[in-house]
């Protein structure tokens, strides 16, 4: 691994010579928020965002696209989400989140359209600045050391860049005279000085070893039925998560003998089919069942099998849910703490 | 000369005809609609309609407001393999089934039309069809979306259900990766209401005011109490959440004023 210093300045350049390789992606404003999205001109991209609305999982797997087309004679797969891009901005806990994606799309049942994309895709992580929903810390999703190409450290006046991969190297070859190798003993302090005030900059903080034990004993604790009760089924909140991956299929027929699709859609254990079966006997048809559900995969099910949760502490569901139906919001209940959201206070209201 | 097509037919009862113009509005679509089925009835669309022939599917729009057109849906029903509500009037009532009770229709009728008597039709309190014969199927909209009427029209021919989204607005409105309305305080009945529009909406910036009506398991208990929360006032909330329900708000009203008594 080598580490390299780019002047801030030569970032544009830099990425006017890689965009002759493919697509760039990287964040831009939607309203006061920020969404990855093709960039048509450089001086849109933004450097200084917190998360965007959704996270880069649906560059890998769009929310909805056709698998096949179909009819009597056969099939014929639609790869068309594939192609050749380079994702620029995308911060550690997103990164975290697509190497959570890969255990879950690659390793048992391996996922041509998830890996077909995820191996087009060069990762080009950017450094952020925690705000008062981001919590990578707690779940140490803050470092990386795999799952990019490049990985920039925004120092103000320079970027450290980070080589992660041959494809990374290759990159930064094409324009080998903006990269410095030397670094200077001001450039390590810098460095070193950033990571310490970054790492004293997060406002929320969550104590996940004692999440697994705490599902356990909290399963039948009566906070579970009062989240259920605000709880709006809209599905948000998996949407929104990077580590999230379910999905639905359903084909839809035209008229005039035009081949039918196969659409996969996001779906969401929060929503009433998910696990509605054939007859219509549904195993989760309380609202409490399935936020357990969503809660157990992320803070208990996913750590027996991986060591750690799959939350990376983006914040997105803090920022997304209308009734504050959160990791936060739901750790602190575990924790039996009080808990300040609308789902909480709703329990304790009467109608006006 | 026979032919083993579907025999299908369009009908209109109280509602603005929207549907049934949304149906002749699938322009390049139509052809086809008429080369893969028979349609024995579509006032809107032809004159020579047969009025007696069994269906396989009748699709029908509007709600029951009339003895004479009860008398018609239940003809329609006793002929057809299949019915299709089309519509939020058809399938939910429309905002003139939204009373209270059949009193306060009473006193509404009469203060809207005196002590006139109907020659054409008795009048009755406007119900969805469903209140008076078994309904297959129901395609919600105000009015209800081209894509979800073809495809399912496609569906019907190969001899499938309809497939429609039971989940709200709000799956579709993320997909759209669209900023969240109702959490900068805009009155957004997303939530409550069932996805199919591609929230197209909210994907232009206007909160969803719930023209598919409402979704299978809306919480309408929580977005009232968050709504009042954000300080908008109860009867707006109210109206709003009224405008596409019809009927099917009722429970929740009388449940709320008995909560407040
Ligand atoms: S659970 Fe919430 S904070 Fe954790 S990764 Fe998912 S959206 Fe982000
Ligand atoms: S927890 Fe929140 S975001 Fe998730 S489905 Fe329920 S209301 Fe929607
Ligand atoms: S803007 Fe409306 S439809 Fe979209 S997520 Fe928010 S509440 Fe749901
Ligand atoms: S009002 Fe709501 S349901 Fe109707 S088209 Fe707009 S977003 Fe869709």
């Amino acid at each position: 691994m080598r580490i390299l210093k780019l002047k801030k300045a030569d970032l544009y350049r830099f990425l006017e010579v890689i965009y002759k390789e493919a697509d760039i992606w990287a964040p831009q404003k939607k309203g006061d928020k920020f969404v990855f999205d093709r960039v048509d001109d450089f001086s849109k991209i933004e450097l200084q965002t917190t998360r965007t609305i959704i996270p880069p999982k649906k560059i890998m797997v769009p929310p909805m696209f056709n698998m096949f087309d179909f009819n009597e004679a056969g099939y014929k797969e639609d790869f068309s989400h594939i192609s050749k891009k380079i994702l620029f901005g995308i911060h550690p806990c997103d990164i975290h989140g697509l190497l959570t994606l890969d255990k879950l799309f690659i390793q048992e049942y391996p996922d041509p359209y998830y890996m077909g994309a995820r191996e087009k895709t060069l990762i080009l992580g950017l450094s952020c600045w925690p705000d008062e929903h981001c919590f990578c810390k707690s779940t140490r999703t803050n470092i990386i050391e795999e799952g990019y190409d490049l990985f920039f450290t925004d120092l103000d006046e320079f970027f450290l860049v980070w080589i992660g991969s041959s494809q990374g190297d290759d990159l930064v070859k094409l324009a080998p005279d903006k990269f410095d190798e030397n670094l200077s003993d001001k450039d390590i302090q810098a460095y070193i000085r950033w990571q310490n005030d970054k790492e004293k900059a997060f406002k929320t903080e969550i104590d996940f070893v004692t999440m697994p034990d705490l599902m356990e004993l909290k399963y039948k604790a009566p906070f579970w039925q009062e989240a259920g009760d605000a709880c709006l089924a809209c599905g948000s909140c998996s949407m929104v998560c990077p580590t999230c991956n379910c999905y639905n299929v359903a084909d839809k027929t035209f008229l005039g003998g035009k081949p039918g699709k196969r659409i996969r859609t996001w779906d969401s254990c929060t929503l009433p089919e998910y696990s509605e079966v054939a007859g219509g006997e549904n195993f989760r048809e309380d609202k409490s069942d399935r936020l357990k559900l969503w809660y157990t995969h992320k803070l208990q099910a996913y750590v027996s099998k991986y060591g750690k949760p799959s939350c990376v502490g983006c914040g997105r569901c803090i920022a997304t849910c209308p009734v504050g139906i959160n990791v936060k919001t739901i750790a602190r209940a575990l924790e039996g703490e009080e808990v300040d959201a609308f789902w909480k206070k709703m329990s304790r209201e009467v109608t006006k | 000369m026979p032919d083993n097509k579907l025999k299908i037919g369009i009908y209109e009862l109280t509602g603005c005809a929207g549907d049934a113009l949304l149906i002749i509005d699938c322009e390049e679509e139509l052809v086809n609609i008429f080369k893969a089925a028979n349609i024995e009835a579509f006032l809107m669309a032809k004159s020579d309609n047969n009025d007696e022939v069994e269906l396989d599917v009748a699709l029908v729009e509007g709600s029951v407001s009339t003895e004479k057109e009860l008398e018609e849906l239940r003809k329609i029903r006793k002929r057809s393999k299949a019915l299709i509500a089309i519509g939020i009037c058809a399938g939910l009532g429309g905002m003139q089934s939204y009373f209270l009770d059949d009193k306060d229709w009473a006193k509404n009728l009469k203060a809207v039309y005196g002590g006139v008597e109907m020659i054409h039709a008795k009048a009755l309190p406007s119900k969805p069809i469903g209140d008076f014969v078994k309904v297959d199927y129901f395609l919600p909209g105000c009015p209800i979306g081209k894509e979800q009427f073809l495809s399912t029209f496609a569906r019907l021919l190969a001899g499938n259900p309809p497939e429609l989204f039971r989940f709200p607005v709000c799956v579709e409105c993320k997909w759209h990766e669209n900023d969240c309305l109702l959490n900068k305080n805009i009155l957004c009945l997303g939530p409550l209401t069932a996805a199919g529009c591609g929230s197209v909406c909210v994907n232009h910036n206007l909160p969803c005011v719930g023209c598919w009506g409402p979704s299978e398991e809306a919480n309408r208990t929580a977005e009232y109490k968050l709504l009042l929360e954000k300080g908008y006032d109860p009867a707006l909330i109210k109206n709003k959440m009224a405008n596409f329900s019809g009927t099917s708000i009722t429970q929740f009203f009388a449940r709320l004023k008995g909560e407040t008594k």
